[in-house]
């Protein structure tokens, strides 16, 4: 069924519309322009293509990657990383998160430990990972682990501690087992904040992948931009920079994916 | 006469916390026939919610006993629905709790739901009902699971003055016409008035019984009628002057 809509609807509409459009040539044009600018300063010669690259160097550095076969090669080996040390780190988190709503005493104990360990740096950590877990993957998994795991730890807990008390009150008034509490209430609650822990740990596991390939790695998008750097080939640091963008966007927006998947039953 | 379906005798409160001790209910002692309304009214602190949580066994007497026989469904200021779940999931919660999710269950309460307005709403989310509507579904909620006893905790008080003359309105007859015993804990006297058939006033903290009324309003139970009878401002003065002491 088609609705009718009054001429001023149509109109305000239409203005919506128009709006989201020069949105859209907003955000595309800033990015045509910086291209643009990037290519013609170095096409000119103002300044030096060997520091900055150029648009054009990295899609020739791209294409060779191609042609040679290490491109996929390289974002294979990070993207699994990242990918595994994120699903752990999540799983983990939440799974520790659980156990500490369920015990407050746990909770208490516990607790100096967690803020000890969200305030280290990871990195420090990197002698040591390298000498655990060696030089080969694990050790980057490992790294992105570290990296999301408190973070998917506290954001959880948070959310599962948030559970409003007048809910509870009202479960325990049906007689409510802690389980039932925690299986009908504080778990369905928590779900926006599950998304949203998501979202900040695809950036955490990036984060953790690339650290760790800085330390150790013999393959990948990290270890393209420390070699690069160490050559001096910017071309191939800013090529494997781009693809990361690439990559991280497009990470997010699957998550962003599930959330229009999980999350629409309650706003239908 | 008929029996006492819950008796407080000598219930005595005691809530620690870190910085000390406060006493929420002294010796109190009352009780409730099967069938009746009771209101509770008392000063704003004075320990009403407690004396429900008591009811409902979700805190222990530090002293006294509290003797419930069946029983109770308990309902909030709040509708407290679940916001992702829809309004027939809703209403079947408590039967999920006491795992008694039977169809027979079920549909004993998709029947209260349609018979007191709900029918069009049942696949409806929280969010897309009025806030009256939303209270009249959190009362059949507490109806499923076929309560002896209703404890309500203000129940109004979260709502429009328009809204709440109406939600009164269908609160009183639903309950009257399930004819459950209800307890209804309010700091409204007029609220107490319209919707009692007995009405208890509480001292103030450490809260205790000052004054028991039976009700005169023979057999006019629904809440506006009562408004306009000549007993109401009586009792309504009686009461404001017995809380103001």
């Amino acid at each position: 069924m088609k609705k009718q809509f009054s001429e001023e609807h149509r109109r305000y509409l239409a203005k919506k519309k128009r709006k989201l459009a020069v949105v859209w040539a907003c955000r595309i044009g800033i990015l045509v322009l910086l291209l643009g600018l990037w290519e013609m300063v170095t096409a000119l010669g103002w300044v030096d293509p060997f520091l900055t690259s150029s648009p054009s160097r990295i899609g020739k550095t791209i294409a060779s990657l191609y042609l040679d076969g290490s491109l996929f090669y390289h974002i294979g080996v990070t993207l699994l990383e990242t990918l595994i040390g994120f699903v752990i780190a999540v799983a983990l988190g939440c799974i520790i998160a659980l156990l500490l709503w369920w015990s407050e005493t746990l909770k208490k104990v516990l607790e100096p430990y967690i803020v000890v360990l969200n305030a280290l740096p990871k990195i420090a950590l990197g002698p040591l990972i390298i000498i655990w877990f060696g030089t080969g993957s694990e050790a980057i998994v490992f790294m992105t682990v570290l990296v999301g795991i408190i973070v998917a730890t506290l954001h959880m807990l948070n959310a599962f501690m948030a559970t409003d008390d007048n809910k509870i009150l009202l479960l325990r008034s049906m007689g409510a087992s802690k389980f039932q509490i925690l299986s009908k209430l504080v778990i369905p609650s928590s779900l926006p904040s599950f998304i949203s822990m998501l979202k900040v740990n695809v950036g955490m596991a990036w984060i953790g992948s690339i650290m760790g390939e800085y330390i150790v790695s013999r393959a990948g998008l990290g270890y393209l931009i420390v070699y690069g750097g160490q050559v001096f080939k910017l071309d191939l640091v800013m090529s494997a920079t781009c693809i990361l963008c690439i990559l991280a966007a497009g990470m997010y927006f699957l998550v962003v994916l599930l959330e229009k998947l999980i999350v629409k039953d309650a706003k239908n | 006469m008929k029996n006492e379906i819950l008796r407080f005798e000598n219930v005595t409160l005691t809530y620690h916390t870190k910085r000390g001790e406060t006493t929420a209910t002294d010796a109190l002692t009352f009780s409730v026939r099967e069938g009746e309304f009771v209101a509770v009214i008392g000063p704003s602190g004075c320990g009403k919610t407690t004396v429900l949580s008591l009811a409902a066994g979700l805190l222990t007497p530090s002293s006294g006993e509290v003797t419930r026989r069946g029983s109770c469904g308990y309902m909030l200021q709040k509708d407290e629905l679940f916001p992702w779940r829809t309004i027939e999931k809703n209403i079947f919660l408590p039967l999920e709790i006491k795992r008694q999710n039977t169809a027979e269950r079920r549909e004993r309460a998709i029947g209260l739901a349609k018979k007191y307005g709900l029918g069009d709403f049942l696949l409806s989310y929280p969010p897309q009902l009025s806030g009256g509507m939303r209270q009249r579904a959190a009362l059949i909620r507490t109806l499923a699971t076929e309560p002896d006893i209703l404890l309500l905790d203000e129940p109004f008080s979260a709502l429009d003055y328009q809204t709440r003359l109406n939600v009164c309105e269908d609160v009183s007859s639903i309950i009257r016409s399930e004819e459950k015993t209800a307890i209804l804990i309010t700091h409204d006297i007029s609220e107490a008035v319209s919707l009692a058939d007995r009405i208890i006033v509480l001292t103030k903290r450490p809260a205790r019984v000052a004054f028991e009324h039976e009700l005169d309003f023979g057999d006019e139970n629904r809440p506006i009628k009562r408004r306009e009878k000549p007993q109401f401002s009586a009792w309504f003065e009686i009461l404001w002057k017995e809380l103001n002491t």
